[in-house]
């Protein structure tokens, strides 16, 4: 299942860039990105379960490319938020990716970079493309690596559209009960992940914060219900983290 | 959507609502490069907020949702999230485990309701 790059007796170093960009889009196919085709079934499920058309359900996954931001994006297109609140609330989910992205970049970037290549790459950036690369890049030749993570990117995506298309058009044809459990796919996976990646207390504030925050501030001026649960939410247990930390310091 | 007209309007909704705001902090990464501390308290609260935003994402579908989630009554999105985080514990953290808990809660109790 998992494609590890072969190393070649002929020198790997020596292998053309196509080789590279097939044995990454092969390193698409490992169980993550599986797992990920399932999230993007989903997706399309709910884009569809909310009133959300064919096209420009596709081109969130082919050009947002994070989950995230593209629930937030049909959700606000869904129930009608103002198109800048709803843009500000896609930002603010984007911040995570800037750090992913800074800590991927000399992994990609190859020997001789170039500006144009290194935006392509950045653009495949997203939670499971950060995490595969991280473990499928290293042993690649440095020559290699543009091009493996270019393939392994554009599998991701490619196997990710067709799941959207999938969800989408399952959703209509399914029988009711099973067409509900997919439109709740997205909103259980994303709670039962929230869970698991917590690790600090910081992180159990932050979801504790967003979900109170969320039904009290709805409704607010300027459709900023997002902003305020997210800004909101992140500054209260962000403080509260940071003093906890600080009382514990303190008390060793 | 019909407030965008075609499809095509919706894309180009998308293209400036989804892709821009999201995709610039991918061109900055890129910019910026090294000098970025990535446990700085700033960055610590970057994650605090994308994390209570994604929380509040999910309230929200599940608490005050529109569509079709909003034909499910509120005791079965509540009862299917709480057994599906059931389910992930009591699995000793199997995501597998909590997704199909919740899906089976789902399913069942949308068929129990004749839903459609």
């Amino acid at each position: 299942m998992v494609s590890s790059p072969p190393h070649s007796e002929a020198g790997p170093a020596l292998r053309p860039r196509r080789h590279w960009f097939v044995a990454g889009m092969r390193g698409a196919t490992a169980v993550p990105g599986l797992v990920l085709i399932a999230a993007y079934i989903g997706f399309g499920g709910l884009a569809h379960g909310l009133g959300l058309a064919f096209l420009p359900t596709l081109a969130s996954t082919l050009f947002v490319w994070a989950l995230p931001a593209q629930v937030i994006l049909v959700g606000g297109l869904g129930d009608g938020t103002a198109l800048p609140a709803l843009a500000l609330a896609v930002g603010l989910s984007g911040v995570r990716l800037l750090p992913m992205v800074v800590s991927l970049m000399p992994l990609m970037r190859g020997r001789r970079p170039r500006l144009w290549l290194e935006l392509i790459c950045a653009h495949f950036v997203a939670v499971t493309m950060w995490v595969e690369a991280l473990r499928q890049l290293p042993p690649v030749p440095t020559e290699g690596r543009p091009a493996y993570a270019l393939g392994l990117g554009a599998g991701l995506t490619l196997m990710c559209v067709a799941g959207t298309t999938i969800g989408f058009y399952l959703m209509s044809s399914l029988p009711g009960p099973l067409a509900v459990g997919l439109l709740m796919l997205t909103p259980i996976s994303f709670s039962i992940l929230l869970v698991r990646n917590a690790a600090v207390p910081m992180d159990w504030f932050a979801i504790a914060a967003g979900t109170v925050l969320a039904p009290l501030v709805a409704g607010s001026p300027g459709g900023l219900d997002l902003f305020w649960s997210g800004v909101g939410g992140g500054t209260i247990a962000f403080l509260a983290g940071e003093g906890l930390a600080r009382i514990r310091a303190a008390q060793t | 959507m019909n407030l965008f007209g075609g499809e095509w309007n919706a894309v180009l909704v998308v293209l400036l609502v989804g892709f821009l705001p999201n995709e610039v902090w991918r061109v900055l990464g890129v910019v910026i490069g090294r000098g970025l501390d990535e446990n700085g308290a700033v960055m610590r609260w970057v994650r605090a907020v994308a994390t209570a935003l994604l929380a509040a994402v999910v309230a929200r579908l599940v608490l005050t949702p529109s569509g079709a989630l909003a034909a499910l009554p509120l005791w079965l999105r509540l009862g299917a999230l709480v057994v599906g985080i059931g389910g992930f514990v009591l699995s000793r953290r199997s995501v597998l485990v909590g997704v199909l808990a919740a899906q089976a809660t789902l399913i069942g109790g949308a068929w129990w309701l004749g839903l459609r």
